[in-house]
Parts: C-alpha cells; structure tokens; sequence
C-alpha cells in the first residue's frame, strides 16, 4: 500500500513499500531477539563458543543447497545453517573431553577450520557454475536487500520464538547463569540449561545470518547486551534494553545498507552497535566514563572545600585570616578553585583590616557547614564502630551524609543498635 | 535428637579427579542435628567432601546416604551455601532476587515466585540482618554480606541439611559471630549443619563434633576426642607419600616404583 | 601468460611456495599463542588488521609493502588498548571485550574496502579467504627471476621471525610458561609480549594475500594444537608445527586444484585433518592410545585377579578356583599359555605363576593392613579397595608400606601376609 505521490515530499520520504516494511519488521524482531538471548550468553561468558557456531553455519548453508537441488530455499539454507552450528558446538564440546586442547585454541580450530571448509564447499559450488549459487555469498557478510516478505515473517517468527522460551525460562536461566553448582546442588539439569541456552545461541546465530553474515552475527548477539549493562544493574531491565539496542542496531544496518547497495549489511549493523556501546560507555549514569569523570570532580571538590572549613575553623582564634595563609596550609591544585567557591557561596565573608588589606573570616553559612562536616563525621564513627562493612567503601574523603548514602532506615537501625550496645552490658 | 536417624552417611566413599584418587575410602556417620565440622590441612579434600555429598563430583566408589537415603529422593531438604568464588558479583542481580533463588527448586519448572516466596525471602534476610540491603546489587556489598547472602538462600530452601563450604573465609569477625549465631539456631531448631572449615581453633569452640580429612578419614567424633595432638599430627605434619604415588600410577594404570 | 606447460607448472610452484612460507611463519607464531592461551589474540588481530591495510594502501602503500605491515601493527596494538579499555570501563571480560573490539575494526575495515573499492586495490572476497591463485602474477625481479611479492615479503617475515625466536629464545620460552617469576627475575616481560603482538600482525599480514584474514587464524591455531597433542616439548612443538603447517598448505593447495576450489579454504580442511589425526593418534596421550591403554589395564587387572584367585585356592578357599566370568575363564587360558599355569585339568600354578600370584595377594594383604592402620574403615570395607589398589603397588612402595606396618604379621582379617620373596636373592617376576 503506496502511500499516494501527491503527498507533501516529508512524508513521502516515509513512503514504504509494504514489502520493505515486512523486512524492516522481521530485521527488527531478529536484532531484538538477539540483543535478549546473546544477554545470557554475555552473562555467561559464553559469547566466543557463539562465534565458532557462527563460522561453521556457512558449511551447513553449502550443504543445504546441495541437498535441495539448487534451489536458494531460505528456510531450507538456515536449516542446514543450525544443524552445522550445533555441530561446531558438538565439536567444541568433544575437543574439550577428549584432547588436551585448551577452549581458546579449540574454539579457533573449530572456527578456522569449519569456515574453510564451508568457503570451500561454496567455492567449489561457484566454480562447477551451479544454478543459483551466486547467491551463497551472501550469507558470509549480510546482505538483506534479497530477502522476501515471507522469509522475514519466518525469521520473525523464529526471533519471537527464542524470545518466548527466554522469558518462559527465565527464572531457570538467570540462576544456572548466576551460580551453576548451587543449582545442580538444588537439583537442576544444569547440563541440559546449558546447552539449551547453547542451542538458543546458534538459533539466533543461524536466524541472524541474512542480516549480519556468518562472519559478524555474534557481534549482534555481543554487543548489544554490553550496551545495556551500562544502563542498568537488573537482569529484568537488562534484557529488553539489549533487545531494543539490537532491534535499533539491526535496523540501522539494514537502512543504511540499502542505500549503498554495494555494501554488505553485516559491517553496518556491527558499526551501528559499537556507536551504541561507545556512547553508552561514555554517558551511562553511574557507570559511564562521563559520570564517572564527574562524579570524581565533585568528590575532590568537595573534600577541598571541607578541608578548607576545617583549617578557617582553627585559624579563626587568632583573628582573620589572608587568603595566603589559609592556602599555604592547604597544598594541592584543588585548594585555590575551593577557595573561590567557598567565597561565592557565601561561606567565608570579607573583612576589612587596617592598613587596607583583604583578610577572611568564617560566615554563619561556613559556620553551618563546618558544623554539619562535623556531625556527619561523627555519625560515621558511630557507623564504623557498630557495622563496619557498610562504612567501608561508602565513606569517601568528602564526607558525604550518611542519610544519603546509608538510607535512613538502615541509618536508624545502625544507631539504635549501637546505643544499645553502648547502653547495655559492656562491649559485644 | 532421634539417635536412629543418621543425617549423613559415607560409606567407603573414594573420589578422583580424572583418574586420579583424591579421597580414600571414606566412611563417616554423623547424627541428625549438630554442627558437625570437616577439618584438614588445604587441599586435603574437605570441599570434594561436601561435592561429593552433593552429588556435585562422581563418586569412584562408595555411597553416600542424606537422611537415610539416597540424594535424589532428599534434594528438597538439603540446604547448600557455596563458596564465594563460585560466583561472579557483576552479575546484575539484587540480593533478594538471590534470595528468591533458594525458593526455585520448589517452585519447579516454569512457575515464578509468588507473594508467599517474596515474604520467606524477607524472613530469611532479616534473620542474617540484612533487611535494609534488600534491593542493592550484590557486587556492592561486603565480604560478611555477601556470605549471609548466601546464608539467607540456604534458609530460604526451608532445609533438614546444610552444607557449608568455607563460609567463613575472608569474612571479619563480627560477621562470622553473626553466621554462627544463625547456624546455631539452626542446630537448636533439630537441623543438621555441616561446615568445612579451615580455621582449628574456632572450630573447637563452636562444632559439637568434627571429622579430620587428609585425603582420607583420619578421625571423627565429638570435638575433646578428635582434636588430640596426636591426631592433629597425623593430620597436619606432613602428607602421606604413599598416597600420592599411588594415586599417580592409578591415574596412569601402571604400578608405582 | 600461461604458454606452456611448463609455465603454468611454475605457477602453482610459487603459490605453494608462498602458502608454505606463510603456513611456517604462522606455525611459529601459533606456538606461542597456543601455548601460552592467547589463540584469541590471534583471532583478534587477523581481523582487527584488516582497517590498518586499508588505510596504509589508501595513503600510498602498495599492498605487501612496508607501509602496510606497519598499518597493521599499529591496528594491532589499537585493538589490544580497545580490549583493556572495555576490560577496565565496561567490566567486560577479555574475550568479550577482544571480540566486541575486534569485530568493530574488521567491520569498519570491510566498509572501507567497499566503499573504495575503485581506490583500494582490494578485494572484498580477497579480505575472507586470499587470492593464492592470483599471487604468481604479482613479482619483483630478483637475481633475474621473476620471484611472487608475496614470497619475497612472507620469506622476509619468517627469517625474521626464526632469527628473533632463536635470538630471544630463553626469554621467550621463560615468559610463555611463568610470567610471575619471569618478571620477578628482570625480564621485560611487557616488551616479550608486545613483540609477540608484532609478530602475530606480521604474519597475519603475511598471510592476509595468500589465505585472507579468517584463514589465518586456522594456520596460527591449528598446527600448534596439533603439535602441542603430539610431543610434549615446547622446541619439538614448534618444529612438528612448522612441519604440519607446510604438510597441510602443500596437500591443500594441490587437493583445491584437483577439485577446483579455493585454496586457502582446503589448506583450513586439511589441516584440521591433521588435527583429528593427530588428537587420535598421538602416542600416549591420543585417543587411540588412551582406548588401548585402558584396555591393556583391564587385561592384566583380569588376568593378576585370576592368579590370586588360584593362590586363594592353594591356601584352601575352594570357592575360588572356578572362573567366574567369560574374561576370568580367558584370563584362565591365557595364563596357561603364558606358562604361569598348569596346562593339565585342574592344574595349579607353576613355579612362575606362583611368584606371581604371591606378589598380588601380598600387595592385596599389605594395603587392606595400612588401611586398617591409617583410615578409619571398618573390617568389611578393607577388601574392595584393596581389589582395586593391589594392582597398582610396586616394590619399592610395598617395601615402605611394610615398614610402617612394623610387620604386624597378618592383614586385619587374620590371614598371613605372604613375604616379598622365597628364597633371598631372587626378586619376584612380574607381568609389565
């Protein structure tokens, strides 16, 4: 359904064809999909065995269009895609038993060596000029501008499929994810989760490979769920940021790479994914560079600036004080910017000397703050002395207010429990 | 304390890694309610011990026997806090959500935790103190906490049995008074509570009885029996020849020299 | 340019010449890789390469030129800092963290090649699996002969590297196996593995126009693993891997052009081959030889069983004489041949099969005695253990054994324990 030309030219530009919609969709859904199912796999450090499944699928592409006569059957290519990656998977596991190879050289040998031989069979396709096999190149670096409406609704179809089952198994997976000896212990098929989790990582592989290529799928699978471990510290809220970072990642590629026809879908999507993760890395609350990089500076800011009320509070006996004085006792860079702060902010008050001078002294509002430095020092003392592990770590040279920090519930109790035992029979 | 029901029994229990022996022919009885400590020098085999017990490494020979029977019919009445390492703390989850995790097994396949796990868990956390964490990501928290962490999801699996792997190691003092403290109630509540342990004297204050490992049994019973200088030797000063040689040529199926 | 036969033959000399000097070169490397748990690193690098080629062709270089070994290295070493970054800021474990890096830079490399396809003299497919065919139309004139570039520049590469492992060998070999103490030592550990780093991005290059960038993590890995399965030392590692990768790249070069297909991709094929043959071959350690070995254990288990059944009998346990099992009644006729046993009905054992048995039933008796002494096992546990161990004791153990026990005289069930030998002088014979 066309849009009609007399539209204005701004919509018009949003003028698809329904067949690309279907695309975009089904693109859409297999980036979603990967985003949440490779979060187990990241989670489970699991994400290099994805890529050696990754690499085999182009064998099980070669041999599928063998088998099926020649014909470029979509469903049939990825059906031979998965069976060859779970038998990359059936191999990793078998070095592992039987040689004394060690997992990172294993997974190369299996990643190596079943790509060459899947670049072979393709290879040796193209050369006997077999009907249809231009195509099969294809599958090695992405490229969706060939996929048909019906093939996307099968791959969006597969993508909700492998979503259904991780949120149906969600609770079973996080804990073999998070600590497998206590679920075998538990009495969980930690084995049978594994490889479940497993298959599901070359489902995705497989599902991912006309938009990704056999060569970069994992990063879909990857990189999305790093992304969204930035944001967030809950495996409930990590999982559909992962598949939204994979859903918008897949999209982009595709968009792009329908533009530029010549390009490979694969690189774009990858790219779009790790500008995603750099921005996350950089902006992230909390854990990104940027938040960090502040979080830093206010901490040195405020410490200076306390230490600095502290040093007024002493030299204030003898009278004002110059700004030399106060700073020769506060060595460090940081020291002379917390001076001209403490002034803007109407803690320390000018205060004419004879022979015309500039001298300092504490106002009420540097006497209220250093107070207040005072009082939140001596609630973390009480903290330290009754519940040691929760000062340790939390209690930063800024002296930050226990309230904020601790909560004010866990700050109550922590008093009332130290009061009693300070009022009680003698030290615990 | 019923003197007919044994809590756990190894009967000739021998372990190895590959083919190589590292437990030898172990045969222990310990009763139903007590806290019962296993002992040894590092590497002595303590910890394959408790896997043993849980199913977790194969047995190269033997049995081992939970409440009078086999494992698989008692999994829901044994209780089991990991070591720490066993774990990675990046891993986005809070401490109730681990909490939660002892209730799983119960719950079964497919089926989430409800309001009646949600309250237990609270229970459970409260009881190790640390109601006022609930919510916090467990890599922010302590040595101590994240121990009862795992503590209050033992409690949470509401067990007859619970094996205890180092839970006392890097902890501080406070902390490890507390965990105590909750595992002898535990032993009041009629439970039994097996803890490998590393530290000697702790142990003679708090277990009522003790096995002393060396890749083998050397000793068990009640604490003033087992802890004897003469039997601390033949533990701790020096490890039997015999039985590494031996072990190495079973592993390679020759004889030794 | 193909005229004659004769020209055409030297065609497929210099591209095998050039598949083998590049298979030896990433052999050598690989060794260190595999040994010291880096194949990832040589993953990464021959994909993250791939932008640091294009960009040195781009700026001038021609491709194999030393503009573009260096375009290499310096995507290298970005990719390692990127691996570190992602390692220390986003809490990423290494793998993770290499595979999100090196992912970036090959997929930036593949759009730029791409996107200039008309600048770049490279081509895209060239990127994935090489151009081996295409390489002996490339050459530089030396001595008079028309020699392959790609030759000359992997040759140039692989001297270097063999003069720089024999020249560093101590180090390096001290490095791979324990960094703690080699640096605790003095070495400069840091500049071993950043050498390593370059190496790997020279062969990778090196590699890159005969097999492509993913092939290459087949010729660092592969052979080394193989080697590594065959012979337990580091310098016959190196060599039998060497050995392998030149194997393989001359088999695969010749079966691709025997079957028209890719070559680079059959040189992968056959050498995983040689894996799977050497994983079941390797003696001592392969698959065959672990079968063979545990069965050769279950023969003499049966047949030393056997005779101690029949020592058994002679102390008057009647009960035993009679073989139990298909492999006792075999066990049975073995022995017969092997002279231990009687050949008549009923027969006894001989003089040999005596000495023989003895030694078992004292191995059985003296360990189900140190049990009893040292491991708190009841009575009725003492014997199948000692099933077991008896067949594992040898002199000298049982000599020590005897000793601790002070020869308390009989084994916990009261039986004697049979002396070490009859008459003084004459150790007992065993089956080996």
């Amino acid at each position: 359904m066309i849009l009609a030309a007399a539209d204005p030219p701004f919509t018009a530009a949003w003028a698809l064809p329904y067949n690309t919609l279907v695309v975009a969709a089904g693109v859409a859904s297999v980036g979603f999909a990967a985003g949440v199912v490779g979060s187990f796999a990241v989670l489970r450090r699991r994400a290099l065995a994805g890529d050696a499944a990754a690499h085999a699928t182009l064998l099980g592409v070669g041999l599928a269009f063998l088998a099926g006569g020649g014909r470029r059957d979509l469903p049939l290519l990825l059906a031979g895609a998965l069976a060859a990656a779970i038998a990359a998977l059936g191999c990793l596991v078998l070095i592992g038993r039987w040689t004394r190879t060690r997992d990172d050289a294993a997974t190369a040998i299996v990643l190596g060596v079943s790509f060459g031989a899947g670049i072979t069979l393709l290879s040796g396709i193209t050369a006997r000029g077999v009907a249809g096999s231009a195509g099969l190149e294809q599958f090695i670096l992405g490229h969706t501008a060939g996929l048909t409406a019906t093939d996307a609704r099968m791959l969006g179809g597969l993508s909700l499929l492998a979503v259904c089952l991780v949120i149906m198994f969600l609770k079973e997976s996080t804990l073999v994810a998070f600590d497998p000896s206590f679920a075998a212990a538990s009495g969980w098929p930690v084995t049978l989760i594994d490889y479940g989790l497993v298959v599901l990582v070359a489902l995705m592989v497989v599902v991912g490979l006309p938009a990704a290529g056999a060569v970069l799928v994992t990063a879909l699978v990857v990189i999305p769920p790093v992304t969204a471990r930035q944001w967030t510290d809950r495996v409930g809220i990590m999982l559909p940021l992962a598949g939204l970072f994979g859903l918008v990642s897949a999209l982009a590629g595709v968009a792009v790479s329908s533009v530029v026809p010549r390009m490979p879908t694969g690189p774009l999507v990858v790219i779009a994914a790790s500008t995603l993760l750099t921005t996350s890395l950089l902006v992230a609350p909390r854990r990104g560079g940027l938040a960090r990089w502040l979080s830093a500076r206010r901490t040195v800011a405020a410490w200076a600036e306390g230490r600095l009320l502290e040093i007024a509070l002493r030299l204030e006996g003898a009278g004002p004080f110059t700004r030399e004085q106060i700073l020769a006792r506060a060595p460090g860079a940081a020291a002379a910017s917390a001076f001209r702060r403490l002034v803007r902010g109407a803690a320390l008050e000018p205060v004419v000397v004879r022979g015309g001078g500039h001298a300092w002294r504490l106002a009420a509002r540097g006497r209220e703050l250093a107070a207040e430095r005072t009082r939140r020092l001596a609630v973390w003392t009480e903290v330290l002395e009754a519940a040691r592990e929760d000062a340790r770590g939390q209690l930063t040279i800024d002296v930050p207010s226990p309230e904020s920090i601790l909560g004010a519930a866990r700050l109550k109790s922590i008093r009332e429990s130290a009061a009693a035992a300070r009022g009680g029979p003698g030290p615990t | 304390m019923s003197t007919t029901s044994a809590g756990l029994e190894f009967h000739d229990v021998t372990v190895a890694y590959g083919r190589r022996p590292v437990l030898w022919n172990v045969d222990l009885t310990v009763p139903g309610s007590c806290l019962f400590g296993i002992i040894g020098p590092n590497g002595a085999g303590k910890s394959t011990l408790l896997k043993a017990a849980l199913g977790l490494v194969p047995l190269a020979g033997g049995e081992v026997r939970i409440l009078g029977a086999p494992l698989d019919q008692v999994r829901g009445r044994v209780g089991y806090v990991p070591q720490r390492e066993s774990v990675d703390w990046d891993f986005p989850v809070s401490v109730t959500d681990v909490v939660l995790m002892g209730t799983y097994a119960r719950l079964g396949w497919l089926r989430r935790p409800g309001r009646v796990e949600r309250s237990l868990a609270a229970e459970c956390l409260d009881r190790v103190g640390l109601a006022d964490v609930a919510d916090r990501q467990i890599g922010r928290l302590s040595g101590g906490q994240q121990q009862r962490v795992f503590l209050a999801r033992a409690l949470a699996q509401q067990a007859d049995v619970y094996f205890l792997d180092e839970p006392m190691a890097g902890v501080d003092a406070r902390s490890q008074e507390r965990i105590f403290r909750v595992l002898a109630d535990l032993r009041a509540e009629g439970k039994l509570v097996v803890i490998v342990h590393h530290d000697l004297r702790s142990a003679a204050e708090w277990f009522d009885a003790v096995a002393l490992i060396d890749m083998r049994l050397v000793a068990t019973g009640p604490v003033a029996e087992v802890l004897t200088p003469e039997n601390l030797r033949r533990t701790y000063a020096g490890r039997l020849d015999v039985l590494d040689e031996i072990g190495r040529a079973v592993a390679e199926g020759g004889r030794t020299p | 340019m193909i005229d004659s036969d004769g020209g055409q033959i030297w065609m497929h000399v210099w591209a095998i010449a050039t598949a083998a000097t590049v298979a030896a070169a990433c052999a050598l490397v690989g060794s260190f890789l595999v040994v010291r748990r880096l194949s990832l690193l040589g993953d990464a690098i021959s994909h993250a390469v791939l932008p640091g080629i294009v960009l040195a062709v781009l700026a001038g270089g021609r491709p194999g030129g030393a503009g573009v070994f260096l375009g290499a290295v310096v995507a290298a070493l970005v990719t390692v800092w990127l691996t570190n970054l992602l390692g220390t800021h986003a809490g990423l474990a290494e793998d993770a963290g290499a595979g999100v890096a090196f992912t970036t830079l090959f997929a930036i490399g593949v759009v730029l090649v791409s996107a200039l396809a008309s600048r770049v003299d490279i081509d895209p497919g060239c990127v994935l699996y090489g151009i081996l065919e295409l390489v002996p139309f490339d050459t530089v004139p030396i001595g008079g002969i028309e020699v392959p570039r790609a030759l000359v520049a992997a040759t140039i590469v692989l001297v270097g590297l063999v003069v720089g492992a024999v020249v560093f060998w101590k180090e390096l070999v001290f490095a791979a196996f324990d960094p703690a103490a080699a640096r605790a030592a003095g070495l400069p550990v840091g500049l071993l593995a950043a050498g390593l780093l370059v190496a790997t991005s020279l062969a990778t290059v090196a590699g890159f126009e005969a097999v492509g960038a993913i092939l290459v993590v087949a010729m660092l890995a592969v052979p080394a693993a193989a080697a590594e399965l065959v012979v337990r030392r580091f310098h016959l590692v190196i060599v039998v891997a060497v050995i392998l990768g030149i194997v393989g790249s001359v088999v695969g070069y010749l079966a691709a052009w025997r079957l028209n297909t890719n070559a680079a991709g059959m040189i992968a094929v056959v050498l995983g081959i040689e894996y799977v043959v050497a994983a079941l071959l390797a003696p001592g350690d392969g698959i065959v030889a672990r079968i063979v070995s545990r069965e050769s254990l279950r023969w003499r288990v049966a047949c030393e069983d056997r005779l101690a059944a029949l020592w058994r009998a002679e102390e008057g346990d009647a009960g035993a004489l009679a073989p139990r099992t298909l492999v006792d009644s075999a066990a049975h006729v073995w022995l017969v041949c092997r002279g231990r046993v009687g050949s008549t009905a009923g027969g006894g054992l001989t003089q040999v099969g005596r000495e023989e048995a003895r030694v078992i039933v004292r191995s059985h008796r003296l360990w189900e005695a140190w049990l009893g002494r040292h491991v708190a096992l009841p009575l009725d546990h003492l014997h199948p253990p000692a099933e077991w161990i008896e067949h594992h004791l040898g002199a000298e153990v049982r000599g020590r054994i005897a000793a601790d026990l002070e020869e308390q005289g009989g084994d916990p069930h009261g039986r004697e324990i049979p002396p070490e030998q009859t008459a003084p002088g004459t150790p007992p014979v065993l089956p080996r």
